[in-house]
């Protein structure tokens, strides 16, 4: 692989370091002479064709139709003569360079319409040349400008995150510059074009006549000094609609990331009526906006409307004074019909100009931050950066944030990289930011912290962020797979190139090319980004047993392997291992049969009715699929299932047991309030439907089932699919009538409609279910009531059995793959941070600063996770492969560290080994004890 | 629904539970899950968090007991049908007592503590028996304490 190729320059490093031009117009020129110079050329080379074009029809009318130059029978005419001819002015002589073809009027019909036809195609492919052109080159500065835009974002100085919105930055470099694509193809092209056009009609004019001339300048005169002056509360309001529409997203950022504060706090309508008032805010301005805007636009139509007015009164005037004759009025004022269109299309790209520039300006503003870093830091380097060692010393640092409030005061320390320190002291006593600031998140206000013999912050990120790994409180993490988390830790640089057909990526042919031309990153996404030497091992193939390693440390396998068992797979994906639990179901079958489990799981059997089911899965047989229409709430909507019940009668079984439900419901439950913890154990209705039922019931029972309505018929109808016979114990299935529910199944089944097949994965011994997940399919059953740990017993059984047909290794594997949602919620905060702790060990940097990375853990994990890292960190034999720099929330666990630091308000107050500092009579000791 | 009548007269022949009105026992009944447990299963064990009782519907368990420093519980006490255990724990709030293990095939109908918390407190009548059951209780665990120091000082006598 060209290493050399993919690497950017210096010279890109310095283009972005360089703020953004605060002016659209010279940004575009900066990125796109070239190419505007370019599409000048072509669309003046494409004006002679346009012109012909123009020209032809009236050629074709006069001469062939209408006869002109056909006077006689056999007249004929020239067809594509070339003659040169030079102005008269100039000495007027012509050169014939093409004596061209005689063809008579019929011939010489066809031969012009022909022409006509070919310059038609060929002026059309210009057109869809200049406009694919302009459109492509619109897009690259599109493209450029969004990647330079993120680029910053990444390079931001991290305390200013406090102050930016994500919501906002979004809706910057997606939505505010996504009208830049369209103008920026017309920039240079349409004010040369237009403004040509406009000049040429202008001369015209002015050849005629100098008055009429001068009226036409000043009617301009007055255009182009009126409008600019209405148009400054125009780019003001434009500044005003960007601004408040930018606010309004990011409010609703806001909103959707702090939901739980709205809905625990009914604080919905204040929001509404907070989105309200903004909305109104940028309802006014759109619509003041609106009024002006068409205000210029009426003035300029009317001035435009008004020379021709002047034309006529004074053109007038003078032909009839005799001081111009009527064929230059004529002349003048169809030459002034050109103009209005060229001279409006100015004012439009003017108009178009200020508010893009306006909206640019804006935008710049938000990216062009002082102390962003020097993007040559974040240089990527695919050579290995070798370990450091020594020590890092800090003198006389001092770190205030921007509200002025001191973190960390005077503080003087040596740390080995390969110490073993620990951090102490209650929350804003400084140890916190202390940390931070070696791991760079915080800028030390005054004072050097230094590596050896170099400045910390001197050292590019490939050096701070591979040598040196960070954990701290702060549990955020984007949404990805486990395994994809883990390894997102050492993806520093495109490391080897893989074939993207097997990766089963399409990957566009001028991928490379188009991201050149718009000042992209050439680095390769689809490379294989794992620094697999950096975490010890030789590749892909050594990742399950590094991160098993680290997730067993951090106590979270046991997550991992219940999150495996929770996971749907696709025998499309993974046929073997699909097939591999179809075998697994049947050993277990086995194994539980004779044995005290049987009792413990009631097997599908498509012709037993399943005691310890409900109804609704009984009938069912099979999984639905969740977006189809027959959900356990919504059985009563499908068709197919309704004409099973009313084909089997059961429809009157069940509208019966719908009655008893309903009425031991009402008995049970009426007066007790909806929150009330025994609603827990009524599985068929809420307590919010509980109080549709009486009035319901009653009617059931005065009309029966053939007199009461469709929707009261639904309502208990719809009741006893949630009844389980085993767990409501209300005796209300016998023998009869599930044989009646297993003959329904089958007629469900038999008579299934082609539309319904895919939506529902039906019990199949010998087939692995997509819809169910995987403990589900091995089990292919239902756990049974009422019998005590049998959840624990069968799940153990079936553990025990995957460990000993070696599956383990793969099920962990389908629980690496669990997806952990946005923001990684669908994991909880406790197991996001053992992740990320997971995660720092695997990396193999040289010293790992944890900052309360485990803070939400109980203690007693804390310290039994603190206890194996200081193992590891110690090493086998004092070998020590890494340092630590622990901020601990549990003072009591300084004791175990080598060394300890102490901070109180703010200062280091002490720093030693736990056996010397208990010594003393200090923070230490209070601390600790 | 006879069979939720079973369970219903089988809260109702416990003491503490009598005097409760059937609507309520019924709906004790419908949220309480029946439980059954093999001989040797333990219900319970000493030192747990407490998070339902039970009324031994069929069969019979052992109350064990382990003092501190001996590694084997000695068994206190039998438990036959309708006898009501694990109630006290979970009224308040205190690690279980003593471990409770079936010493042969045991049917057991388990009421959850949220359940039965919340029955207190909607009932005074339930409230007034569960406090006449402690006062029993105790009197007879003083009486107890009492004819046990007896004992001690005439065995120390001696």
């Amino acid at each position: 692989m060209a290493k050399g190729k993919i690497l950017p320059e210096k010279d890109t490093f310095e283009a972005a370091n360089r703020p953004l031009d605060n002016n659209l117009l010279r940004y575009v020129w900066r990125h796109t002479k070239a190419e505007q110079i370019w599409i000048l050329f072509v669309i003046i080379a494409s004006m002679p064709t346009y012109f012909l074009v123009l020209d032809l029809p009236v050629r074709i009318i006069n001469e062939p139709i209408q006869g002109e130059g056909f006077e006689e029978a056999d007249a004929t005419r020239q067809f594509m003569d070339l003659t040169l001819s030079v102005p008269d002015w100039l000495g007027g002589f012509s050169l014939e360079i093409f004596a061209g073809f005689e063809l008579s009027r019929w011939p010489y019909l066809i031969a012009l319409s022909s022409w006509f036809l070919v310059l038609v195609c060929i002026n059309g492919l210009f057109k869809f040349y200049i406009n694919t052109y302009k459109g492509r080159l619109g897009e690259r500065m599109l493209r450029r400008m969004r990647y330079q835009l993120a680029d910053r974002v990444l390079r931001f100085p991290i305390h200013h995150f406090k102050r930016v919105k994500g919501s906002e930055v979004a809706s910057m470099v997606k939505d505010e510059v996504e009208p830049f694509g369209e103008f920026i193809g017309d920039a240079f092209v349409q004010p040369v074009y237009l403004g040509g056009q406009a000049l040429v009609a202008f001369v015209f004019i002015l050849n005629q006549s100098f008055w009429l001339g001068m009226i036409a300048v000043a009617i301009i005169a007055v255009q182009v000094t009126l409008i600019p002056h209405l148009r400054k509360r125009v780019l003001v309001l434009g500044r005003m609609r960007q601004l408040t529409a930018r606010l309004l997203s990011g409010r609703i950022g806001e909103i959707v990331d702090g939901i739980t504060a709205v809905h625990v706090n009914d604080t919905s309508n204040y929001e509404r009526a907070e989105l309200s008032s903004r909305l109104g805010k940028i309802f006014f301005i759109r619509y003041e906006l609106y009024q002006r805007k068409f205000f210029i636009k009426f003035l300029n139509n009317f001035l435009a409307q008004l020379t021709p007015f002047l034309f006529y009164v004074v053109g007038g005037y003078f032909a009839i004074r005799g001081t111009l004759n009527v064929g230059q009025l004529l002349g003048v004022i169809n030459a002034y019909k050109d103009l209005p269109t060229p001279i409006n299309g100015l004012i439009l790209w003017d108009q178009k100009r200020v508010d893009i520039n306006i909206k640019y300006a804006q935008i710049v503003e938000q990216f062009n931050i002082k102390g962003m870093s020097d993007a040559e830091m974040q240089a990527p380097s695919t050579e290995p950066v070798p370990p450091i060692t020594g020590d890092i010393t800090v003198s006389n640092l001092n770190v205030v944030d921007e509200s002025g409030s001191t973190l960390v005061e005077d503080a003087d320390f040596t740390l080995p990289i390969n110490g073993i320190t620990a951090a102490i002291g209650p929350l804003g006593s400084g140890a916190g930011a202390m940390a931070n600031t070696l791991a760079g998140l915080q800028e030390p206000t005054s004072g050097r912290i230094k590596l050896n013999d170099s400045q910390l912050a001197d050292l590019p990120q490939s050096i701070r962020g591979r040598r040196f790994g960070y954990a701290g409180s702060e549990s955020y993490l984007p949404q990805s797979t486990i395994i994809n988390t883990l390894l997102y830790v050492n993806k520093h640089a495109p490391l080897v190139t893989l074939d993207p057909n097997e990766l089963g990526v399409n990957i566009h042919p001028k991928t490379e090319t188009e991201a050149k031309a718009s000042g992209n990153t050439l680095l390769d996404y689809y490379a294989d980004w794992v620094d697999y030497d950096a975490m010890g091992i030789s590749g892909p193939e050594g990742v399950y047993s590094k991160v098993r390693d680290a997730l067993e440390l951090v106590e979270l396998d046991e997550t991992i392997y219940e999150l495996a068992m929770r996971q749907m797979l696709s025998p499309k994906e993974t046929p073997e291992l699909c097939q591999t639990l179809i075998d697994i179901r049947q050993e277990f079958h086995q194994r539980i049969d004779g044995s005290p489990l049987s009792e413990m799981v009631e097997i599908w059997d498509r012709t037993t009715y399943n005691e310890h089911a409900t109804i609704a899965e009984n009938l069912l047989f099979g999984t639905v699929e969740e977006d189809a229409d027959f959900t356990a709430d919504h059985l009563l909507d499908n068709d197919h299932l309704r004409t099973v019940l009313q084909s089997t009668k059961l429809d009157r079984d069940m509208f019966d047991m719908g009655v008893e439900l309903a009425e031991t419901a009402i008995e049970l439950f009426a007066d007790l309030s909806p929150d009330n913890p025994f609603f827990e154990q009524l599985n068929f209705m809420t307590p919010e439907q509980l109080e549709e039922y009486p009035p319901i019931l009653g009617r059931a029972k005065q009309l029966g089932f053939d007199g009461v309505d469709e929707t009261d018929r639904r309502m208990l109808l719809q009741l006893p699919f949630g009844y389980v016979e085993r767990r409501n114990r209300l005796r209300l299935l016998d023998e009869e009538l599930q044989e009646r529910i297993l003959q329904a199944r089958k007629v469900f089944h038999d008579t299934l409609p082609q539309t319904m097949q895919g939506q529902i994965s039906e019990y199949d011994l010998n087939s692995y279910n997509p819809l169910n997940a995987v403990r589900d399919n091995i089990l292919f059953g239902k756990i049974a009531y009422g019998l005590s740990n049998a959840t624990e017993e069968v799940q153990e059984t079936i553990r025990e059995l995957l460990i000993e047909k070696g599956l383990e290794d793969d099920i962990f594997n389908v629980g690496l793959q669990f997806d952990i949602g946005t923001g990684g919620k669908r994991l909880s905060e406790n197991q996001r941070q053992r992740l990320i702790v997971a995660r720092v060990l695997t990396k193999g940097s040289d010293m790992v600063i944890f900052n309360r990375a485990i803070n939400t853990l109980d203690a007693r994990s804390q310290e039994r996770i603190i206890s194996k890292v200081l193992e590891r960190a110690r090493g086998k034999n004092g070998s020590k492969p890494f340092g630590l720099l622990w901020v601990l929330t549990t003072p009591s666990l300084a004791e175990k560290f080598d060394e300890v630091m102490v901070f109180d308000r703010q200062r280091l107050s002490q720093m030693g080994s736990p056996d010397i500092l208990k010594n003393e009579n200090s923070t230490y000791v209070a601390l600790v004890a | 629904m006879s069979k939720l009548k079973d369970e219903v007269d089988l809260l109702r022949s416990i003491p503490m539970l009598a005097n409760m009105p059937a609507n309520k026992l019924k709906l004790l009944a419908f949220a309480s899950d029946r439980v059954s447990y093999p001989e040797g299963a333990m219900l319970f064990e000493q030192g747990d968090e407490a998070d339902a009782a039970y009324i031994v519907i069929s069969g019979s368990a052992d109350v064990l007991v382990s003092s501190d420093g001996e590694a084997k519980p000695n068994k206190v006490a039998e438990l036959g049908p309708n006898s009501f255990v694990g109630d006290m724990a979970i009224l308040c709030d205190i690690p279980r007592t003593a471990g409770i293990q079936a010493n042969s095939q045991l049917d057991t109908l388990r009421i959850r503590k949220e359940h039965m918390m919340d029955m207190v407190k909607e009932s005074p009548t339930l409230a007034m028996a569960v406090l006449r059951e402690l006062v029993q209780r105790l009197a007879k665990t003083t009486q107890d304490l009492s004819q046990a120091r007896e004992e001690v000082s005439s065995l120390k006598a001696s």
